[in-house]
C-alpha cells in the first residue's frame, strides 16, 4: 500500500484487476484460486479524460463504441470492432479521418473517453414511461426523510444539520420533506396558507399507487379530473413537469428555504406517547415507501435522492426490525445465525421491494443513522446498496462523523462527492469471457446475452447494471469467468489480447448526460506453458480486496458459510500453486514477491470486522460491508489492513509494522483503519503533553511532533466519506483499544516476559502473524 | 402564510349578512335559554325573571296577580277532567254569544282559580254529573260519562275540552242538571237513531238527502236554538256528523245560559270569535258539498290553545294531579311527583291489568325528557349530596330514595315503592316519623318531597374521571360545500359559537375539514399558526395526532379564529367534489376516543368515497316508486350496516354526533341519520340550503346546540313498581344491555319513549311508581344522577282510563311508533295502522263507555277528542307523504324519534296565524295570536298567513293583499315581487314590529330558529304551504277532516256491528 502511495495504479481507466494476465481456460482459471475480477471506478475523476461533444460511434452488431483498439482501415474508411470483429463503415461525418487526423477516441492513450449525450433518457428498458420522463430536468432532487422520535437534544442537532444542508443546496435543487414517527408526514411545501401535512399511518404498508392517489397525484384523465386539477395546471405550465406534485411537494430550494426553515423550527418530536419500558414507535418503512411513492409520482426517471435521517429502529409497520418492548434486544449476529430474529427476513423483503421500486424510478436512498443502538441498517442495506446510496452510521447527530459527512454530501467544489444520478454500466467483452456479476452498489438490469455466465456472483445474470446513484469514489467489482468450451484453447487461432469495455452512462448533478467508455485490453497467457506471466500479472491488493468482498458476500448469502476456513483454504491453495517449496518441507517455502503481501492481507482480513462479525452489530457489519464494496481498492485495502505511521523525534514519520511491537513510549502512532483514525500517544509522550511541555518555547519540537499526526489525520479525514471517527488516545488509556484491536498480537500475556520495556501487550488468544505464517507454510507444502 | 385577516380586525358577524331583524338580537333566543342553563354552576344560577311572565308559584293567588291572563281556556285544560259543571260550553257558549268568553266578568266571578283548579274536580262536584255520578252507575265519575266523549265531540267546536265532556255526558238520568239540558234529548237521539244512520251515510260519501235531517237529533236541535240565530249554520253543520251523539247526550244541550258560573271556566277561548265569524262562510261551502253540508267544520274538535300560563301542582291532596297539556304554557310546582316536563305517562291512571289496557286500545308508555327545559319561574331542581355514601337506594332493585318510599318502624326501615322490599334505613339517614306517618324531615329533604332531584354521584358511579366537555367540529369543504357557501356559513357559525362554549379549562375543541381526504388541524399554542394534517387514506382511517388536535379552548382561541376565517378561502378553488363523510367522522372519532365528546359535522353532499360511502340510490328509488315498487320505502332504511356499526362504537366511547346537513341535493339522510340516532345526537337539515336564508339559522341552531342544558356520557334507566315493567325504549341512544340506555349526549330537547307492559296485576287504588334515573356528566365535569319519580294511581275502571288519558302523550307515542314503522312497512299499511289505532280506541270507548248512545253517533272521549284530527294530520305528515322527497321523509322520521311531546304536536299539527292584521288583532295576553284551523277556507287571498311547525315557518302571501300591508310587514311592494330568498326585516311601523315580535316569540317557544320561507299562490312554495293545511281534502286521495271523521265513524260502526 504505502509503496503504491505515489502511483496511480488505476490510471486513466480506473480499472484494476486481480489478474492482469488471464489464463486461457476455465480450468486454468480455477487453478488460479483468486477469481478473475476487475474493479472499476466508473466515474472517477482523471485529468486526462477527454469529453467529446458528440455521440459515440457504435459497432453495428455488438453496439460497442469505437475505441482505440479497433483496427482502422483509413482508406476504406472502415473499422473493425475488437469484440465481434465486425467491419463497420465510418459514417460521413468521420470522412475526414486519416492516420494523422484521428478522433480522440482513437488516440491510443485515450483508452477512456467521455461522450456527452443529448438526452438523459437512454434507458428505455427502465420501464419508465418515455413520455413521463422529463425532457429536461436540470435540477437535482432531494427528499429529506426525517425521524422525529428522538430526544430534544438530538433533534436539535439534526434539525440544524438539515438547515445547514438546505442552505448549501443549489438554488434550483428541488426539495421535498417527509418527517416520521408513529406516522409518516409528507409536508406540502407549496401550500402557502398554512403548514400542510399529509399523514400516513405507520402501521400500514402503502403501495406506490396508494401514495399517489392519497396525495392527490393521480394523473388527470386516468382517474378522473377530480383531484386538484387546479394544481395540475399551475404545475404543468411553467416547468413542463409531468405532475402537479412538483409544485406541491417539491419546490426549488430557493423558494422553500424559508418555509422549510420555519417548518423545522416548529417541528416537534413525535407527539405520540411512548409508554415506559417501550421503544418509540417509528415507521421508517412507511416513511420511505411514501417518499419513494412521492418521487415516483412526481419525477420518475429523474435523478433524485431520498435522504433519510434516522435515530432509532423501525418499530412500526413494514420494515419493523424489533418489537416495541425494550426488554426485547435488537437482533445480534448470533440471533441472525440462529434464526432468532423474527423481524429480520420480513424487513429485508420489504426493503428489497422498496429497492426494486426505487431502481425502476431511478432514485437513490441515502441513510444517515445516528443512534447508540441499531437502527436497522442491516435490513436497509439492500435498498441503499442497490440504489447506490450513501450510508453513514454514527452514534449521535451531534457527532462529527454525522455532521461533517452530512455536510459533505451537499458541498460543492473540490471536496464534493460528485454525486451523479441515473447511471448504467454495460460491459462488453471478448468472446469466451463470461460475466458472473458485480459486487458493489448497483442493480442487475437482467440484460441477458452470450457473455452472461450461468454462475452468478452478486448482481448477475446481466451485462448491464443500473446505478441510480454513483459518485467519484464508486467502485464496482466485476467477476468474470471463462467459457468452458475448448475452442479457444486451440493455439494460434486466437487473438492474444482480450478486450473489456465498460460503458457508463450517467447524469451529472448539473443535469448533463455523459457516457464514459473505457476499453481495456489484457493478455491471454497459456498458464499450462508458463505461469511466469500470470504471476507477474497478479495484483495482490486487488486480489485481497476481491477476496474480502467475496467472503463478505458469501457470509451474507450462504448459510453456515465459514469465512475463515474458506479464506484459509484458498490461501493455502494459492500458496501451494504459486509458492516455491519442496514438498513437505515448510522451511523451504518461499513466495514470489508478487504474492508476498497477500498472506498478510489474508491474515488481517481474517481478523477484520468483515469476517469476525461477532464483535459488531449487524448494522455495523452491514455498514462496513457497504463501504468495502463501494470504495476503491486502495481504500478497501486500508479497511482490510489498516496503515500505521509512527512519529518520533529525529525521524520523519514512517510506516510502522502493524504490530504491537510498534508501540513505544516515546512514539506517536497514527492508525488509519478507514472507519476510524487513531492517534496514539506513547506513555512518555502523553506524560509530557500532560505536563504542557508543548506550550514551552524551548520544546517547540515536541509541539511539532504532537501536531504532525493531527495534521495528517485531518488530511485523511478530509479526503474521506463518510468522515472517519477520530480517536485520540494515550497508551494504556481506555480508547487505546481502537489501536490494539488492529495490531498483530505478536506480544500477548503468553509471552509478555519477552517484551522490551515501554512496549505493550495485547490480551488475546488470537494467533499472531508469525504463528499464522508457520501454519501456512506447513500446510502449503503438504502433499 | 400570514393570516388572511389581521388579528385585531373586527370580526364580522354572520358573514352573509343576516337579516337585519335578526341582527338586532341574534341571540335573543339563546340568551333566554342560557338563563335556564341547568349546567351552569350554581352561582350563576340566579334565575332571571321569566320572559316577563307572571311570577312563580309563590304567589298563592294567581288569579289576583294576573289580571286578565287567566283565560278560562287555560284553566280548563288543567282541570281537564273534572269540572263537570262546565257546560257543553264548548259550543254553545261561545257561539251564541261572543261575549261570554271574551268577557272578563265571568272570570272574575269565577271561583278561586288557584284552589279551583287543583281541586277542580271536587269543586265542580256541584255539578251533578261529576261528583254525583254513582260509581256504580257510571264507572268513572265525570269522565266516564260517556257523555264526556260526545261532549268532546261537541266541544270540539271551540270550547274548553274537558268540562263539556262531563256535562254532556251526564247521563240523562244521572244528573239533574243534565236533565235540564236534555235529558229527554238523550232519549231522543236514540229514537232518531235510524234517521241518523241515514245521516251518516252522507258522510260516507253519499250525500244522502237525509243527512241534513239527520243531524238534528233532538238534543242538537235544542242546542242550536239555544245558541241563537247564528247557530243555525253551526247547529246544522255540526250536528250532522256528530250531532247524533251530541244530541243523544243529554248533557249537550245545556245552554250557555243555563251554565253555572263554574262552567265559565271551561269557556271557550277566543277561538270562538273566529269560529263564529267564519261559520257563515263555511256554511256556504258546506252547502256546496252535499255530503258535508251537515257538518259544520267549525264545530268539529280542534285544539284550543291556551294563551295564559297555567299553574300546576304535581300532586294535590296526596293524589297525582293530571298534568296540563304538553303544548300549553304552564308552571309546575313539584309537590311530590315530577314535573310533567320530565316525565309524563300516556294515561294518568294505570290500568290494573293488561287486559284492561288492551281493551282500551290505548298505549301505556312514558315519555321521558330528563333534562327538559324548565319554565323560568319554576323552582330549580335541588341538588342533594349524600357525601361519600352516595344516595340512599333500595338494596334490591337499586331504586333511588323518593317521596313514595314508605318509612316504617319509627323510620328504621323503609319499603321500596318500586319493588316492595323492606330495607334498613342507613344509620345516618334515620329520622323519626311524625304522627302522619311521614318522616319529620320529609319537607326539608328534597329527595323526600320532590319528584325530581339531582344527586351528586360518588366514585362508585364513575368508571373514570368525568369527561371534559369536548367539542369537535367537522366541516365539509368539498367543492359543492364551498360553492354553496355552506362551508363559510359553518365556519362563521362556529367562530361565533366558540364564545358560547362552557367556560373553563375543561372545555376542549378540535376542528377538522374533509373532502376526499380528511384535514385535521394542530392547534397547539406553540405553533405560530395552525398546522394542517391530512389523513388521505379514507378506506382505513386514523387520527394524525394523539394530542393537539383537541386542545383546551382557552389555549387555542386565536388559532381557532384564524383557522375558521381562512378555511373558506383556503379551499376556495378546490375541485374536489368527493366527500368522505364516513371516514371523516371515524377519524374524528378516533381523535376523540380517549375522552368522548360532541362531534358536530357539517355535511353538504352525499358521502361518496371512503369508509361508509353511499350510493345515490334516490334516483333508482324514484323510478321504483313510479313503477309502483312495493319496496320503495326501503330507501328510508340505512343503506348498509357500516355506519350503524361505527355509531355503536362511537357510543361506546361516549362520542355524540350531531349532523348539520346543508345541502341542495340528496344526501341519504336515512343512512347518515343512524349515527346521530345511536349516539344521542341530532340531525339538522337545511334543504335547499341557501346562504341568505340559512346562515343565521345555522348559527342559532349551533349556538343552542352547545349552550342548551345538556349532559355527557349518560346512562338512563327507568324502574317501575311491581306489576309493570319496561318493555322497550325508543329514542336516540345506544342500547347495549336490556335495562339501560347509553346516551353519549343528552340534552333538554331530547325525549325518550318508554313503553310499558304488565307482568302482574295491580291493585285498584294503589299507586304505581315510575322512576327514571339519569346518570350523566355536566358540561362542567360534575357527575350527577337526576332522579325523576312519578307515582300514579291504579284503576280497574276503563272509563277512568279514558278520562285520564293524556292526549298529547298518547298521540306522540303513535307518532313515534309510526315513524319507526315507515321505513319497514309500505306507507299505506302505516296509514292504516295509524288509523286503526285511533279507531280502536274510539271503538273501545264507544263499546264500553258510551254504550248508551246510538250507533249513529260518533262519540269521542273528551280527553281524546282531538285524536282523529291528530291522526289525520299524522297521515298527511311529511313522513308519510309518498310523493315527498326521500330525504325530507328520512329527516322527519329521524326528528320524530327523539322529539319531545311539546315539539311533536306542532310538527304534525302546525300552527297557522294570520299576520296581516296583527296590529289590529285583539290581544289577549299572549303575543302570538290565536291560531286558525288548518284549512284553506281560513286562508283568504287578502291575507298574509304564517304557518310554523317548530322547524319551518312559511309566510303565505295571498294574491290580493293590500300592497300597503305587504310593504309594511314584509317590505315587499307586491305579492309577486321579492325573491325566493326572503329576509324578514323590522321596519318602523307597528305591523312590522308586531310581526317580528310574534316570530321571535314563536322562536322562543320552540327553542328553534325557524326557517322563514315566503310562499305565494300558484308557485311551488304555495303548494308547500297548502300541503300543511291538513284539514283540506288532498286531490291525491287525502281525506278532509270531515271526511275522515266520517270514515272513522263508519269503521267503528262496522266493528260494532260485527
Amino acid at each position: 500500500m504505502s509503496e503504491m502511495a505515489n502511483m496511480d495504479p488505476e490510471g486513466i481507466d480506473g480499472v484494476r484487476m486481480s489478474w492482469n494476465s488471464w489464463p486461457r481456460t476455465k480450468v486454468e482459471a480455477s487453478k488460479c484460486v483468486i477469481p478473475l475480477a476487475a474493479c472499476i471506478s466508473p466515474i472517477r475523476h482523471h485529468p486526462d479524460i477527454q469529453t467529446l461533444p458528440y455521440a459515440p460511434l457504435r459497432c453495428k452488431t455488438c453496439a460497442s463504441p469505437l475505441n482505440c483498439f479497433a483496427r482502422v482501415d483509413f482508406t476504406a474508411k472502415i473499422w473493425i470492432c475488437p469484440f465481434c470483429f465486425q467491419r463497420n463503415h465510418f459514417p460521413p461525418h468521420y470522412g475526414m479521418i486519416s492516420e494523422t487526423n484521428l478522433p480522440a477516441e482513437l488516440y491510443p492513450q485515450f483508452t477512456t473517453v467521455q461522450y456527452t449525450l443529448p438526452n438523459p433518457s437512454i434507458n428505455p428498458q427502465m420501464g419508465v414511461d418515455p413520455n413521463a420522463s422529463p425532457a429536461l430536468s436540470p435540477s437535482p432532487v432531494f427528499v429529506f426523510v426525517l425521524d422525529t422520535c428522538m430526544i430534544e437534544e438530538e433533534f436539535d442537532y439534526v434539525r440544524s444539520a438539515m438547515k445547514r444542508a438546505i442552505g448549501l443546496l443549489p438554488e434550483n435543487a428541488l426539495v421535498g420533506f417527509v418527517s416520521f414517527g408513529t406516522q409518516a408526514h409528507v409536508h406540502e411545501l407549496g401550500f402557502s396558507d398554512m403548514s400542510k401535512v399529509f399523514v400516513f399511518r405507520g402501521t400500514k404498508e402503502v403501495t406506490k399507487d396508494q401514495v399517489m392517489e392519497q396525495l392527490g397525484l393521480t394523473v388527470p384523465g386516468r382517474r378522473g379530473p377530480a383531484a386538484s386539477a387546479a394544481y395540475q395546471q399551475k404545475g404543468m405550465m411553467p416547468n413542463g413537469f409531468p405532475s402537479s406534485g412538483v409544485t406541491r411537494f417539491l419546490l426549488p430550494a430557493s423558494d422553500c428555504e424559508f418555509t422549510l426553515n420555519s417548518l423545522l423550527d416548529e417541528l416537534q418530536t413525535d407527539q405520540w406517547p411512548v409508554q415506559p419500558g417501550t421503544r418509540a414507535s417509528r415507521c421508517t418503512g412507511v416513511a420511505l415507501s411514501v417518499a419513494a411513492g412521492l418521487l415516483g409520482a412526481c419525477l420518475p426517471g429523474t435523478g433524485a435522492r431520498i435522504i433519510t435521517l434516522v435515530g432509532g429502529p423501525c418499530t412500526e409497520g413494514p420494515g419493523t426490525i424489533i418489537s416495541k418492548d425494550l426488554s426485547d434486544p435488537v437482533r445480534s449476529h448470533k440471533d441472525l445465525d440462529k434464526d432468532a430474529a423474527p423481524y429480520f427476513k420480513k424487513a429485508v423483503k420489504f426493503y428489497d421491494g422498496l429497492a426494486k421500486q426505487l431502481v425502476s424510478q431511478g432514485h437513490v436512498l441515502d441513510v444517515f443513522a445516528s443512534a447508540l443502538d441499531q437502527v436497522g441498517v442491516a435490513e436497509m442495506k439492500v435498498a441503499v446498496e442497490r440504489t447506490g446510496g450513501l450510508a453513514v452510521l454514527a452514534e449521535s447527530f451531534g457527532h462529527s462523523v454525522f455532521k461533517d459527512s452530512f455536510k459533505r454530501v451537499f458541498e460543492d467544489g473540490e471536496h464534493s462527492l460528485g454525486l451523479c444520478f441515473n447511471g448504467t454500466l454495460e460491459v462488453n467483452c471478448s468472446k469466451d469471457i463470461k460475466i458472473q456479476g458485480i459486487i458493489g452498489p448497483c442493480t442487475s438490469m437482467e440484460k441477458k446475452g452470450p457473455n452472461v455466465a450461468d454462475t452468478v456472483i452478486g448482481e448477475g445474470n446481466t451485462s448491464a447494471w443500473k446505478m441510480c446513484g454513483l459518485d467519484k469514489s464508486t467502485c464496482l467489482t466485476v467477476f468474470f469467468d471463462l467459457s468452458s468450451t475448448d475452442r479457444s484453447n486451440t493455439p494460434g487461432t486466437v487473438n492474444p489480447q482480450l478486450y473489456l469495455q465498460f460503458l457508463t452512462s450517467y447524469q451529472t448533478p448539473e443535469g448533463q448526460s455523459l457516457l464514459r467508455v473505457t476499453t481495456v485490453t489484457r493478455q491471454w497467457v497459456d498458464s499450462t506453458v508458463s505461469s511466469e506471466e500470470l504471476v507477474q500479472g497478479f495484483d495482490q491488493e486487488t486480489a485481497a480486496v476481491v477476496m474480502g468482498r467475496l467472503a463478505s458476500l458469501k457470509m451474507e448469502i450462504e448459510e453456515g458459510f465459514d469465512a475463515t476456513r474458506w479464506l484459509d483454504r484458498n490461501l493455502i491453495r494459492l500458496c501451494s500453486k504459486f509458492g516455491d517449496y519442496r514438498k513437505d518441507d515448510p522451511s523451504s517455502f518461499t513466495l514470489n514477491p508478487c504474492f508476498s503481501l497477500f498472506p498478510q492481507f489474508m491474515f488481517n482480513l481474517r481478523r477484520s470486522q468483515f469476517v469476525q462479525v461477532f464483535n459488531n452489530s449487524p448494522d455495523e457489519t452491514a455498514y462496513f460491508r457497504m463501504l468495502l464494496n463501494k470504495e476503491n481498492i486502495t481504500n478497501a485495502a486500508v479497511m482490510l489492513q489498516p496503515s500505521l505511521i509512527s512519529y518520533s523525534f529525529n525521524t520523519l514519520p514512517q510506516p510502522a509494522l502493524l504490530d504491537v511491537a510498534s508501540i513505544a513510549a516515546d512514539r506517536i502512532l497514527l492508525l488509519d483503519s478507514y472507519f476510524s483514525v487513531v492517534i496514539f500517544h506513547g506513555m512518555t509522550i502523553a506524560q509530557w503533553r500532560n505536563m504542557g511541555y508543548q506550550n514551552q518555547t524551548e520544546h517547540q519540537a515536541f509541539a511539532q511532533l504532537l501536531q504532525a499526526p493531527q495534521d495528517d489525520a485531518q488530511m485523511i479525514i478530509r479526503e474521506r466519506f463518510p468522515v472517519p471517527r477520530l480517536v485520540v488516545c494515550d497508551q494504556h488509556g481506555s480508547q487505546a483499544r481502537f489501536l490494539l484491536a488492529k495490531l498483530n498480537p505478536s506480544a500477548t500475556y503468553n509471552n509478555a516476559h519477552e517484551m522490551a520495556a515501554g512496549s505493550d501487550v495485547i490480551f488475546t488468544d488470537d494467533v499472531s502473524l508469525q504463528v499464522f505464517f508457520e501454519h501456512l507454510q506447513r500446510l502449503a507444502v503438504q502433499s | 402564510m400570514a393570516a388572511p385577516v389581521p388579528p385585531g380586525a373586527p370580526r364580522q358577524q354572520p358573514p352573509t349578512g343576516p337579516p337585519p331583524n335578526f341582527q338586532q338580537n341574534p341571540n335573543a333566543l339563546a340568551d333566554n335559554f342560557q338563563n335556564m342553563n341547568l349546567n351552569r354552576p350554581p352561582s350563576s344560577n340566579t334565575r332571571q325573571p321569566p320572559f316577563g311572565q307572571p311570577p312563580p308559584f309563590s304567589s298563592s293567588a294567581p288569579a289576583s296577580q294576573r289580571p286578565g291572563p287567566f283565560p278560562p281556556g287555560a284553566v280548563p285544560r288543567p282541570a281537564s277532567g273534572p269540572p263537570t259543571p262546565t257546560l257543553p260550553p264548548n259550543m254553545a257558549p261561545g257561539r251564541p254569544s261572543g261575549a261570554p268568553f271574551g268577557q272578563p266578568p265571568p272570570f272574575g266571578s269565577r271561583p278561586p282559580p288557584p284552589g279551583a283548579f287543583p281541586s277542580s274536580m271536587p269543586p265542580s262536584a256541584g255539578s251533578p254529573p261529576y261528583g254525583a255520578p254513582p260509581p256504580g252507575a257510571r264507572p268513572s265519575p265525570v269522565n266516564m260519562m260517556p257523555s264526556g266523549a260526545p261532549s268532546g265531540f261537541i266541544s270540539n267546536g271551540p270550547p274548553a275540552p274537558t268540562f263539556q265532556g262531563g256535562q254532556r255526558f251526564a247521563p240523562p238520568g244521572s244528573s239533574q242538571q243534565q236533565a235540564p239540558m236534555g235529558a229527554p234529548p238523550a232519549m231522543g237521539p236514540p229514537g232518531r237513531a235510524p234517521p241518523q244512520a241515514g245521516a251518516m251515510h252522507p258522510f260516507m260519501g253519499s250525500p244522502g238527502a237525509g243527512a241534513s235531517q239527520v243531524p238534528p237529533p233532538s238534543g242538537m236541535n235544542q242546542v242550536a236554538p239555544t245558541f241563537g240565530g247564528p247557530p243555525q249554520a253551526m247547529s246544522g253543520s255540526v250536528v250532522s256528523p256528530y250531532a247524533p251523539q251530541m244530541s243523544s247526550q243529554p248533557g249537550v244541550p245545556p245552554m250557555p245560559g243555563s251554565m253555572p258560573p263554574p262552567r265559565m271556566y271551561g269557556m271557550p277561548p277566543p277561538m270562538q270569535n273566529q269560529m263564529t265569524a267564519i261559520s257563515p262562510v263555511i256554511g256556504q261551502t258546506g252547502g256546496t258539498q252535499p255530503g258535508a253540508s251537515k257538518i259544520d267544520p267549525n264545530q268539529i274538535p280542534r285544539p284550543i290553545p291556551s294563551s295564559s300560563v297555567i299553574l300546576h301542582d304535581t300532586r294535590q291532596g296526596n293524589q297525582a294531579n293530571p298534568p296540563p297539556p304538553a303544548t300549553s304554557d304552564y308552571i309546575v310546582r313539584d309537590t311530590g311527583n315530577c314535573s310533567p316536563r320530565y316525565m309524563r305517562c300516556t294515561i294518568n291512571q294505570i290500568p290494573c291489568t293488561a287486559d284492561l289496557l288492551t281493551t282500551s286500545g290505548m298505549q301505556l308508555a312514558l315519555l321521558v325528557q330528563p333534562l327538559a327545559l324548565p319554565h323560568p319561574s319554576e323552582e330549580p331542581i335541588q341538588i342533594v349530596d349524600f357525601g361519600e355514601g352516595g344516595p340512599v337506594r333500595c338494596s334490591r332493585c337499586k331504586g333511588y330514595i323518593n317521596p313514595f318510599m314508605k318509612f316504617i318502624d319509627q323510620g328504621r326501615r323503609f319499603i321500596c315503592n318500586l319493588c316492595g322490599f323492606t330495607d334498613e334505613t342507613p344509620r345516618d339517614y334515620h329520622c323519626n316519623l311524625g304522627p302522619d306517618g311521614r318522616r319529620r324531615d320529609a319537607d326539608e329533604r328534597p329527595e323526600l318531597c320532590r319528584g325530581t332531584v339531582e344527586f351528586v354521584a360518588t366514585k362508585e358511579y364513575m368508571v373514570r374521571e368525568p369527561m371534559p366537555a369536548v367539542y369537535f367540529f367537522l366541516i365539509d369543504v368539498s367543492m359543492n360545500a364551498i360553492q354553496t357557501g355552506a362551508t363559510a356559513a359553518a365556519c362563521s357559525s362556529i367562530n361565533q359559537v366558540i364564545a358560547d362554549l362552557p367556560e373553563g379549562p375543561r372545555t376542549m375543541v378540535g376542528i377538522a375539514t374533509f373532502d376526499s381526504t380528511i384535514h385535521f388541524y394542530n392547534l397547539k399554542r406553540v405553533l405560530q399558526q395552525p398546522q394542517m394534517l391530512i389523513v388521505p387514506d379514507v378506506q382505513d382511517v386514523y387520527t394524525p395526532l394523539q394530542t393537539d388536535v383537541i386542545v383546551p379552548v382557552s389555549e387555542c382561541r386565536q388559532h381557532l379564529e384564524l383557522l375558521l376565517e381562512s378555511i373558506p378561502t383556503m379551499f376556495e378553488n378546490t375541485r374536489t367534489s368527493e366527500s368522505a363523510f364516513g371516514a371523516a367522522i371515524k377519524a374524528a372519532f378516533l381523535a376523540m376516543k380517549s375522552t368522548g365528546g360532541k362531534l358536530m359535522v357539517f355535511q353538504s353532499v352525499l358521502p361518496s368515497i371512503g369508509l361508509g360511502a353511499l350510493a345515490a340510490r334516490e334516483a333508482e328509488g324514484r323510478s321504483n316508486i313510479s313503477a309502483g315498487d312495493k319496496e320503495a320505502h326501503k330507501l328510508l332504511q340505512p343503506a348498509d350496516k357500516t355506519l350503524k356499526d361505527m355509531a355503536v362504537e362511537f357510543a361506546e366511547y361516549q362520542v355524540c354526533v350531531d349532523v348539520f346537513i346543508t345541502t341542495k341535493t340528496y344526501v341519504d339522510i336515512a343512512s347518515i341519520s343512524v349515527i346521530p340516532k345511536v349516539t344521542g345526537g341530532q340531525v339538522y337539515y337545511y334543504h335547499p340550503f341557501s346562504v341568505v336564508l340559512d346562515s343565521v339559522k345555522l348559527y342559532n341552531d349551533l349556538r343552542w346546540n352547545v349552550s342548551r342544558p345538556q349532559g355527557f356520557e349518560a346512562v338512563m334507566r327507568v324502574r317501575c313498581s311491581q306489576g309493570i315493567q319496561v318493555q322497550e325504549y325508543h329514542g336516540n341512544f345506544c342500547k347495549r344491555i336490556p335495562t339501560d340506555v347509553d346516551l353519549p349526549g343528552i340534552d333538554c330537547d331530547k325525549a325518550i319513549m318508554v313503553t310499558l307492559k304488565h307482568d302482574d296485576k295491580l291493585q285498584d287504588g294503589a299507586e304505581c311508581a315510575f322512576q327514571c334515573a339519569l346518570l350523566y356528566t355536566t358540561v362542567y365535569g360534575e357527575r350527577r344522577i337526576r332522579v325523576t319519580t312519578l307515582s300514579l294511581p291504579c284503576t280497574s275502571n276503563l272509563s277512568n282510563l279514558f278520562r285520564m288519558a293524556d292526549l298529547d302523550t298518547q298521540f306522540v307515542c303513535f307518532l313515534k311508533q309510526a315513524a319507526r314503522e315507515i321505513p319497514i312497512t309500505p306507507p299505506l299499511h302505516v296509514r292504516e295502522q295509524v288509523t286503526n289505532f285511533c279507531i280502536n280506541i274510539l271503538l273501545s270507548y264507544r263499546k264500553f263507555c258510551a254504550t248508551v248512545s246510538s250507533s249513529g253517533q260518533l262519540i269521542l272521549p273528551e280527553a281524546l277528542k282531538l285524536l282523529p284530527l291528530y291522526t289525520l294530520a299524522l297521515i298527511k305528515s311529511a313522513g308519510l307523504r309518498i310523493e315527498g322527497k326521500i330525504d325530507d321523509r328520512s329527516f322527519w322520521i329521524n326528528y320524530v324519534s327523539s322529539v319531545s311531546t311539546p315539539s311533536a304536536i306542532p310538527l304534525v299539527y302546525p300552527r297557522m296565524i294570520a299576520v296581516h292584521d296583527l296590529d289590529t288583532q285583539e290581544v289577549n295576553g299572549s303575543i302570538v295570536p290565536a291560531p286558525l284551523p288548518l284549512s284553506s277556507e281560513h286562508v283568504s287571498d287578502e291575507g298574509i298567513y304564517l304557518l310554523e311547525n317548530g322547524q319551518d315557518c312559511l309566510i303565505y302571501v295571498g294574491n290580493s293583499v293590500n300592497p300597503d300591508i305587504l310593504q309594511q310587514s314584509l317590505g315587499v311592494p307586491s305579492a309577486d315581487q321579492g325573491g325566493a330568498e326572503f329576509n324578514l326585516q323590522q321596519y318602523d311601523n307597528p305591523l312590522s314590529k308586531k310581526l317580528n315580535e310574534v316570530i321571535n316569540e314563536i322562536r322562543r317557544q320552540r327553542c328553534s330558529f325557524l326557517r322563514l320561507r315566503l310562499c305565494r299562490k300558484g308557485e311551488q312554495s304555495g303548494m308547500a304551504f297548502f300541503s300543511y293545511l291538513i284539514e283540506d281534502k288532498v286531490p291525491t286521495g287525502g281525506l278532509s277532516y270531515v271526511e275522515f271523521l266520517v270514515h272513522i265513524h263508519r269503521q267503528i260502526q262496522m266493528k260494532m256491528s260485527s
